[in-house]
């Protein structure tokens, strides 16, 4: 038995447009973690080498305990897995797929996957062709979640659903946390959604992790500070200001190390701190994202 | 616990693709059939679209049961669950013979106790029979392990298939002038010499070639998906 | 317990500070009373569909601040201060009183000044407040 629901160390795989590059990543038994990134970032690569649908070329992956891959098929067993690019099969119908997940799983809970039929509204004896988008992944979702699984895995698990559905599921993954035995690792685009449930964060751009740590620890570390600059003054270059953006008197510093210190230095400077603000994930994940490509670039 | 999955993936492969093997198997019954109606006309007719139900499903088959897997991504749903990459392979394999088998065995016996009971055409022909049914076989071996072994194109498939179902009068050819396979056609017993044992073996022992070597390269893929 | 606490998706300070506002609200007009336990972090987290984590630093800081009591394994609980309530009563007072003051002297009032404009709005509130007792008459 292991802390670590997934642990992966210095994870790489080239291909021939893209590179995943040293990629570390822990998540501890009983947490949810959240895994963003812009579209090619290299999110669905990270999780089909933690899946072991994708052989890595260096590193290691642990995942329930489990190597990956070359004992995924002991994982899978305690793996609940759904991903955006992934489909059931078109000509048959949601029941049709319950009884083959029922018949491979001993731990398939009917009772709760009759609840979530109700609650999720999919009608189970229509063919998965005449389902609508969102249908189709509450499907999907059904088949991994009334297995109850140790470990979800999840790619994009709310992208394209109304917010009705949308709550739904978030619903339905937060009911997983009741049972502290249990994790989700989840990837998306939508920053509220991850900012609301996750425990863990980790940011993923350019086939590199750029942040991987616990959310709270890591909103705090992020303010926006509203200045007015007095003419004449010049703003001081202070550690852990990763951005400033100035239109006259008014300037806006964004920093990624926040301590009240910076307040400080900026009104000694001769600035006045009008504002400190908080940032939302999404903020948050937009700077970081023209930051590390600021790098890149120079 | 892992061998009722591979059965599970056995059974759903049935179960998509039942509707397809049923119909080759009435379409090669109808011609076998027609065959028996004097006219020569009615013999080449049910001859040749006894075999021609046995090319498409071999044709037909490889793609709905093994690319549409992949292109339809429903791949990524059985990977999901607890089989490796090797036993899924394995899993694929089996239920594609098994599919292509049934009817390949049924028509064949069909058309076997056709000759025997009736006597429309000599029994001389039986080990021909045997011999030209197993091209189909061989065509289907090579037409699925193209599709497995490389799936990311359907450009594999559509080539194999096109060189298979182009290969067949050829092969035909061939077969007609071996002198002791040909010369025994007509005689009113069925005749089993050394040339027919060695061609079927022949036949046979490439098609195990290609499945073991289909197998082998399968598992060697670092990329499943 | 359930559906005792609700978030809300504009306001735009951190989810831990608007759970714990909420919980001090609770206590601060009775509703949950001293000594009462109170859900367990998984159990709030579950209810309110935010991350363990979360409801964790809410009641990190409810605890450090005197409000709630967590025993390792029997869960947690309003803290048996006496008074409780009407501390956290006092404390908002104190946190409004402090942003009018903020606020007064970025528009350059003085001290006086607030004082004043407090009466005018405290004698306001009294009159309507008479005003609606004698409707009730």
């Amino acid at each position: 038995m292991t802390d670590l629901a997934i642990e992966l160390r210095g994870v790489s795989k080239r291909y021939r447009h893209f590179t995943l590059d040293n990629v570390h990543l822990k998540l501890p038994r009983g947490q949810i973690m959240g895994l963003i990134g812009a579209n090619g970032a290299g999110k669905s690569t990270t999780i089909r080498i933690l899946m072991g649908l994708v052989h890595q070329d260096s590193g290691e992956a642990r995942v329930l305990g489990h190597s990956m891959p070359a004992e995924q098929v002991d994982a899978k067993w305690d793996i609940g897995f759904a991903s955006e690019d992934m489909r059931l099969y078109d000509s048959m119908t949601l029941a049709w797929h319950i009884n083959f997940i029922a018949s491979i799983y001993p731990n398939w809970d009917a009772s709760y996957a009759q609840l979530l039929l109700k609650r999720f509204g999919v009608p189970p004896d229509q063919k998965i062709k005449g389902l609508s988008h969102g249908q189709r992944v509450k499907a999907a979702l059904l088949l991994v979640l009334a297995r109850k699984p140790k470990l979800l895995v999840l790619d994009e698990p709310t992208t394209g659903l109304d917010p009705v559905a949308r709550h739904e599921i978030l619903r339905e993954l937060t009911n997983v946390m009741a049972d502290e035995d249990r994790s989700i690792l989840f990837s998306s685009h939508n920053t509220q959604d991850v900012e609301q449930i996750s425990d863990q964060i980790t940011f993923i751009d350019r086939g590199r992790i750029i942040d991987s740590m616990d959310k709270e620890a890591y909103l705090d570390r992020w303010r926006r500070l509203r200045l007015e600059v007095p003419s004449g003054i010049e703003l001081p270059p202070l550690p852990g200001i990763i951005g400033i953006q100035q239109r006259g008197r008014l300037a806006v510093a964004t920093s990624n190390a926040f301590v009240p210190g910076l307040a400080n230095a900026y009104e000694n400077s001769g600035a006045r701190v009008q504002r400190i603000e908080n940032m939302t994930l999404e903020e948050i994940f937009v700077a970081n994202v023209e930051r590390s490509r600021e790098e890149v670039e120079a | 616990m892992t061998s009722s999955v591979v059965g599970q993936l056995i059974l759903k492969d049935w179960r998509l693709n039942r509707l397809l093997i049923v119909l080759s198997v009435a379409l090669g019954l109808v011609a076998l059939f027609v065959a028996q109606f004097g006219s020569e006309l009615a013999r080449l007719f049910g001859t040749v679209w006894f075999f021609v139900s046995l090319i498409v499903l071999g044709s037909i088959l490889p793609g709905t049961a093994i690319v549409s897997e992949r292109k339809k991504q429903t791949l990524a749903f059985i990977m999901s669950l607890p089989v490796s990459s090797v036993q899924y392979s394995l899993a694929k394999m089996a239920s594609i013979w098994v599919m292509f088998l049934v009817p390949w065995l049924t028509l064949l016996i069909s058309a076997v106790v056709l000759v025997a009971t009736r006597n429309i055409v000599p029994h001389g022909i039986i080990p021909m029979l045997l011999i030209v049914a197993v091209l189909p076989l061989i065509g289907f071996c090579l037409i699925s392990s193209a599709a497995l072994l490389v799936g990311e194109s359907e450009g594999a498939l559509v080539a194999a298939t096109i060189v298979c179902n182009s290969s067949y009068w050829f092969a035909f050819y061939l077969l007609c002038h071996i002198p002791s396979l040909a010369a025994n056609w007509s005689r009113p017993v069925a005749v089993w010499n050394p040339a027919a044992f060695i061609t079927l073996s022949a036949e046979l022992g490439f098609i195990a070639l290609i499945v073991g070597l289909t197998l082998f390269f399968q598992s060697r893929k670092r990329s499943f998906i | 317990m359930n559906g005792a606490l609700t978030l809300s998706q504009s306001d735009k300070r951190p989810i831990y500070l608007q759970i714990m506002e909420q919980i001090k609200q609770r206590i601060a007009v009775g509703d949950w009373a001293q000594g009462q336990p109170i859900p367990s972090i998984r159990q709030l987290a579950v209810d309110l569909e935010v991350s363990v984590i979360t409801v964790k630093r809410a009641y990190y800081e409810l605890e450090r601040e005197g409000v709630i009591v967590t025993q390792h394994g029997k869960g947690s609980q309003v803290a048996s201060t006496p008074g409780l309530g009407a501390r956290l009563r006092d404390q908002e007072l104190q946190q409004h009183l402090e942003q009018a003051a903020r606020i007064a002297a970025q528009l350059g009032m003085l001290p006086e000044q607030l004082e004043d404009r407090l009466r005018e709005v405290g004698d306001r509130l009294a009159d309507k407040e008479k005003e609606k007792e004698n409707e009730l008459v």
